[in-house]
């Protein structure tokens, strides 16, 4: 037995060691490889022709109906059309680089499809300017007509007697030789793409795509060349990711070692691989984004320096932003918590009419994505044609054509902010109120305090805990929210931190640093609070569940019930229905200055026009896709973590359950940030300018949603349930499946919702990281209300706000009543 | 001086009525227990006295001041009234002595009066050297003690208790059953207990009354409802008991189901009746009237739990312990009785049985 366990013991423990060992090969070889690079790397320029060798990437600029085309002509025609080709490349890369054309000659003559792509590449890099009034006849033609062009355009490339197709009018006058055929092939992208201007969408696509793939194409060289074997090649070109893997492998054996260490146990248990696996992904994409960050906040070129900080202070601009910050959600704080509170225990604790209706009223707030909010006040608020303003004039008498009310500035985004974030505060305290044991509250009373004594001596200090934490996510929400401040106070020069990121990141590499700068100092503000809730006030929290479920004893209000509900109606009033209908009468309007009950005024042409354009269908089909995915995988992660955290005693379990706090924790601005300056491949992954950057990225801020959901409900059924099921006969398998699967069913689903909703409508992330092909819908809304109209974005903004009642309906039928948001 | 007049008290939670006329009067230095199975209104009777329920109908006096009727309705903070909660409802933000200090603070006392008064009432709960603790550092039963301290410092004329001893372990709630007797026997003020377990009620009470589906089944001393219970009803609520159908008349009551069997009765009810026995009320006779045979002997250290086969009917008798080994299953016995209830038989016996919990 003992002899059995030191042979098992000693064989994990050989593992790890071989584990480590293969760890530091690969560190080892990728930082030769790199040092090989470094010593043999090419210039851009150089690049630029190193891609013609790279059919993979040809391919992936390549335009498919080409290729069609090319097939359709026949291999009689297309035989002068090649030659033609070949010399054309062979002509275009001897002049670039002398010998060059050599190669181009043996590449072309091994294999036409990849001619072609080189040839495509060629002209598209290096030729001339098309006419843009050509180009958009040309897109306007039907597709038939575009193929038949398409065809005719290529006879053309193959004869030049041949003459130019009529729609090209004169472009193609005084052009010959190499010159006519690289514009020839010009118009041919053209008449394949869809829009505006694929040639140049394209080159930038080219372009990137070369600085991107920069050591592949060094190493594909070298190798080319017969300097190099094929293995070297692989790792030289991959050197990043071979340093990474290596170290993450040593990283997973010494936490792997740590935690056997710890259990006095060497033995391998495969819980510790998805719990690895879990804690690897995390630290890709959530620590060492934020850690490099940090790092290159204080190592600006390379050394510490504090100069990042201090431009945080002295450049006014940086500083402004920070106050303006600090002050908005210093301010949504304290207002939405005096908002929030009352509430809460209205709703919870007192016999207020309609207390259900207005408890979901309020919580389904949380769901609504904050910039339709804030373009309903924009259109209240607005200083000059403002709905309120004009009430406001026109009631008082006031003369002149703006004010009272003016929401671009810093009151008016501290409004806005306020009226979407203190449902954050409410359902916290809500929540608490509800676990609290209400005769706590009658021993207060029958000990000789009124109820206003009691509220104030009994329920609010114990509720301080809670009070505090829903104070601190309001706050750390306004100040890292980006939708609201970039709809009103963009326009309002109130700018914030998450506005100022922005627009630093837009700007460019020279100001990334100011924009690290603002972005460490969120994270840090964040850093403490989640210390302080999740820490501090964590200790604090009295739990005072009672051990019977008493009918909670509601104060009763006497005469002030009929008036605080009318107060409370009032405000929901207010904070939900105006701004609501604010939206849906806007998209519903033809003139924005004039009312909606002005005869001809009322049109759903905004509607039909937003919902029949393409775009905007397919950012609505990337929204629902990424979604969809985010939520899924954040699922199955938060349902493996729900196991291993309520069913297991497996050591090391806590670790992604912190990570995951901790990423929530993080403002989307940070993430977002820390994505794109890690992940464009110089530590081994690439996945910039991919749908994986914003779903990624959409994990990491919303996992937590789905797990909290997961766990709470893994904790709420007793284990024996469990194990009476197994103690019938039912294997693991089975009743995972049979009983406690359909026991969480109705939380599962509220987790895959709380993780699909947000993340279906998100916009700070998005800004950040997409491109136009990764276009999501909240993006494309904020799009349209800056540059398009504002009619029709309210029109998509309220198509949202459908799809999210619409969600919440059917997840409200799925779970049988027990969860809507 | 407490007493507290209930004057036909209903209370409704919508259509469910929970309270039926509830018309009692308690008087001063009282022990009062408010028995029931759970959901008989028991609790709610205490919350209306409390002033924590409005009652649907019927006026409440304290101290023959109307507290509840008609317009009137006087909030718990004015009632003066010291309450025990089943959960404690110790307040975990504040330590034991600000817990107890609480009732006097808002009376707004004097800060010396304050702390003699609280150092007193911690002594009479053996609490003094918790003063500094916080509830999450006490065990239940010490939170318990800390509820009863608060519920006593003001020196109310009357204590409502809910159920206190519920959350505690056997050996405490024992314990505790009689500090809280004495403590009410010491101070003289009046009590209203509200339990589901009889041994508490039995233990403690002056006066039980036993509710179920919010009406008073019976009030009395725990003798008389132990001994002299009015129902079936109330005779199964209150220890172990038999019953058996027969026939009552001219002095005897003849069980068919005991192949004949009679015992002499000489009450009022003729005609069907039932016959409640306590198993501790038979014992083993030569001269009995009832013959049967023991067919199961259970030993249970003080007693013995016999079954003895009489005709078709299987009938509980508790025999001494020490007798254990004069007894042998198969044996015939025969069986005396000491204290017959009978009930007139109107048919309803199973159902009335089925509503206690």
């Amino acid at each position: 037995m003992d002899t059995q366990k030191s042979k098992a013991s000693l064989i994990t423990k050989t593992g790890l060691a071989a584990c480590l060992l293969l760890g530091l090969v690969f560190i080892f070889l990728g930082i030769r490889g790199r040092q090989k690079l470094s010593s043999e790397a090419l210039s851009t320029e150089e690049s630029y022709q190193a891609i013609y060798a790279l059919s993979g990437d040809l391919s992936a600029a390549w335009n498919d109906s080409l290729s069609a085309d090319l097939e359709s002509l026949g291999a009689e025609a297309r035989k002068p059309l090649e030659e033609k080709a070949s010399a054309l490349l062979k002509e275009t890369w001897e002049s670039r680089e002398a010998g060059a054309g050599e190669r181009a000659e043996r590449i072309g003559a091994e294999n036409a499809g990849t001619l072609w792509k080189m040839l495509y590449v060629s002209a598209l890099v290096n030729g001339p300017k098309t006419s843009s009034a050509v180009r958009k006849s040309v897109i306007a033609l039907p597709a038939d007509s575009r193929s038949a062009l398409r065809r005719q355009l290529l006879l053309c490339m193959g004869d030049e007697s041949l003459p130019a197709p009529e729609i090209l009018g004169d472009a193609l006058e005084g052009l010959t030789g190499s010159e006519r055929q690289a514009a020839l092939l010009q118009w041919l992208v053209t008449a394949s793409g869809g829009t505006e201007d694929p040639v140049s969408e394209h080159v930038r696509a080219l372009k990137k795509s070369v600085r991107d793939k920069k050591s592949l194409l060094t190493a594909f060289e070298m190798c080319a060349r017969g300097e190099l074997s094929w293995l070297w090649m692989l790792i030289i070109s991959n050197a990043s990711t071979v340093i990474l893997v290596g170290a993450v492998l040593i990283l997973d054996v010494v936490l792997l070692a740590a935690l056997m260490a710890a259990d006095r146990r060497w033995v391998f248990n495969v819980k510790w691989g998805i719990i690895l696996l879990i804690i690897d992904f995390l630290l890709l994409f959530q620590v060492l984004p934020v850690f490099y960050m940090g790092f290159r906040g204080l190592f600006p070129e390379g050394t510490f320096s504090l100069d990042t900080l201090r431009r945080l202070f002295s450049y006014s601009l940086n500083a402004e932003a920070l106050k303006n910050t600090l002050i908005a959600g210093f301010s949504t704080m304290i207002l939405g918590t005096l908002i929030a509170f009352p509430l809460a225990w209205l709703v919870g604790r007192t016999n207020l009419y309609g207390k259900k209706f207005f408890r979901s009223l309020f919580i389904m707030t949380y769901m609504v994505p904050p910039y339709v909010g804030a373009m309903a006040w924009l259109r209240l608020m607005n200083p000059n044609v403002g709905t309120v303003n004009l009430v406001l004039r026109s009631l008082f008498g006031l003369g002149g054509t703006s004010g009272p009310l003016n929401v671009y500035t810093l009151p008016g985004l501290i409004w806005v902010l306020t009226t979407f974030y203190y449902p954050y505060a409410f359902i916290t305290i809500s929540r608490a109120m509800e676990k609290m044991d209400p005769s706590l509250e009658e021993a207060g009373r029958i000990s000789g305090a009124s109820p206003l004594k009691t509220l104030f001596t009994v329920t609010l200090p114990m509720m301080l805990p809670s009070l505090i934490a829903g104070a601190l996510l309001v706050f750390i929400a306004a100040a890292s929210c980006y939708g609201i401040p970039s709809i009103i106070g963009t326009p309002g020069n109130v700018s914030t931190v998450t506005t100022r990121i922005m627009e630093y990141v837009s700007m460019g590499q020279q100001s990334m640093n100011d924009a690290i700068g603002l972005a460490l100092f969120l994270m840090i503000v964040a850093l403490v609070i989640l210390f302080i809730s999740d820490v501090v006030l964590a200790r604090r929290q009295y739990i005072t569940v009672s051990g019977k479920s008493v009918q909670p004893a509601l104060v009763d209000l006497r005469r002030w019930r009929i008036p605080l509900t009318v107060g409370v109606g009032l405000f929901a009033v207010v904070m939900v229905v105006i701004p609501f209908a604010t939206i849906l009468s806007t998209s519903l309007k033809v003139d924005l200055g004039k009312s909606l009950l002005v005869p001809g005024n009322f049109t759903i042409a905004n509607w039909t026009s937003v919902f029949s354009r393409a775009e905007t269908l397919s950012c609505l089909k990337n929204s629902l896709i990424y979604a969809s995915v985010t939520a899924t995988v954040g699922l199955i992660i938060s349902c493996v973590m729900g196991y291993l955290l309520q069913r297991t005693r497996i050591r090391g379990r806590s670790i992604p359950n912190f990570l995951i706090t901790l990423g929530s924790g993080t403002p989307s601005v940070v993430i977002a940030l820390g994505l794109i300056m890690t992940m464009r491949g110089s530590f081994g992954i690439n996945i910039y300018n991919t749908a994986y950057i914003l779903i990624i990225a959409y994990l990491i801020k919303y996992l937590m949603m789905g797990m909290r959901t997961v766990v709470s409900a893994m904790s709420q059924i007793h284990v024996s349930l469990e194990e009476s099921s197994q103690v019938s006969g039912a294997g693991w398998l089975t009743t995972m499946l049979k009983i406690t699967g359909p026991l969480i069913f109705p939380s599962i689903a509220a987790g895959w919702f709380l993780i699909f909703i947000p993340s279906f409508y998100e916009l700070s992330m998005t800004t950040l990281l997409y491109t136009s092909t990764t276009k999501t819908i909240g993006f494309q809304l904020y799009e349209y209300w800056t540059f398009t109209s504002q009619p029709m974005s309210c029109a998509m903004a309220f198509g949202i706000l459908l799809i999210v009642i619409l969600l919440n309906f059917v997840l409200n039928r799925l779970t049988k009543g027990k969860f809507s948001i | 001086m407490s007493t507290v007049s209930i004057r036909h008290i209903s209370k409704a939670f919508g259509k469910n009525m929970v309270l039926n006329d509830f018309n009692e009067t308690f008087q001063d230095g009282e022990f009062i227990t408010l028995l029931g199975p759970s959901g008989c209104g028991k609790t709610t009777m205490l919350r209306i006295i409390a002033g924590f329920e409005k009652p649907t109908g019927g006026e409440l006096y304290i101290n023959d001041q109307l507290v509840s009727g008609g317009k009137t309705f006087l909030p718990p903070e004015k009632r003066e009234i010291g309450m025990v909660f089943q959960s404690y409802a110790v307040w975990p933000h504040m330590n034991v002595f600000d817990n107890v200090a609480y009732p006097l603070r808002i009376q707004k006392q004097d800060k010396n009066q304050i702390r003699d008064a609280v150092n007193r009432v911690l002594e009479t709960v053996h609490l003094t050297q918790y003063a500094d603790r916080l509830p999450s550092q006490l065990s239940g039963g010490q939170q318990q003690r800390v509820a009863l301290a608060r519920a006593l410092v003001a020196s109310p004329k009357l204590m409502l208790l809910d159920e206190p001893l519920s959350n505690l372990d056997a050996k405490l709630r024992e314990s505790m059953r009689f500090e809280i007797k004495e403590i009410q026997r010491k101070t003289g003020i009046t009590v209203v207990y509200v339990t589901h377990d009889q041994t508490e009620a039995m233990a403690m009470s002056d006066r039980i009354f036993l509710i179920n589906r919010g009406v008073v089944q019976q009030s009395g001393t725990p003798r008389e409802i132990y001994n002299h219970p009015v129902s079936p009803f109330v005779a199964d609520f209150l220890g172990k008991v038999d019953f058996f159908r027969g026939e009552a008349g001219s002095g005897k009551i003849i069980f068919p189901a005991m192949a004949g069997q009679a015992v002499s009765y000489d009450g009022s009810i003729t005609g069907k009746a039932i016959a409640a026995i306590r198993p501790e009320n038979l014992y083993l006779s030569e001269d009995g009237p009832l013959s049967g045979k023991l067919e199961k002997l259970y030993y249970l250290g003080d007693v013995n739990d016999c079954r003895i086969q009489i005709g078709d009917t299987l009938v509980r008798v508790t025999v001494p312990g020490y007798l254990l080994d004069t007894l042998q299953t198969g044996q015939d016995v025969r069986l005396q009785i000491r204290n017959l209830m009978v009930f007139p038989d109107d048919g309803q016996l199973e159902q009335d049985l089925s509503i206690r919990t």
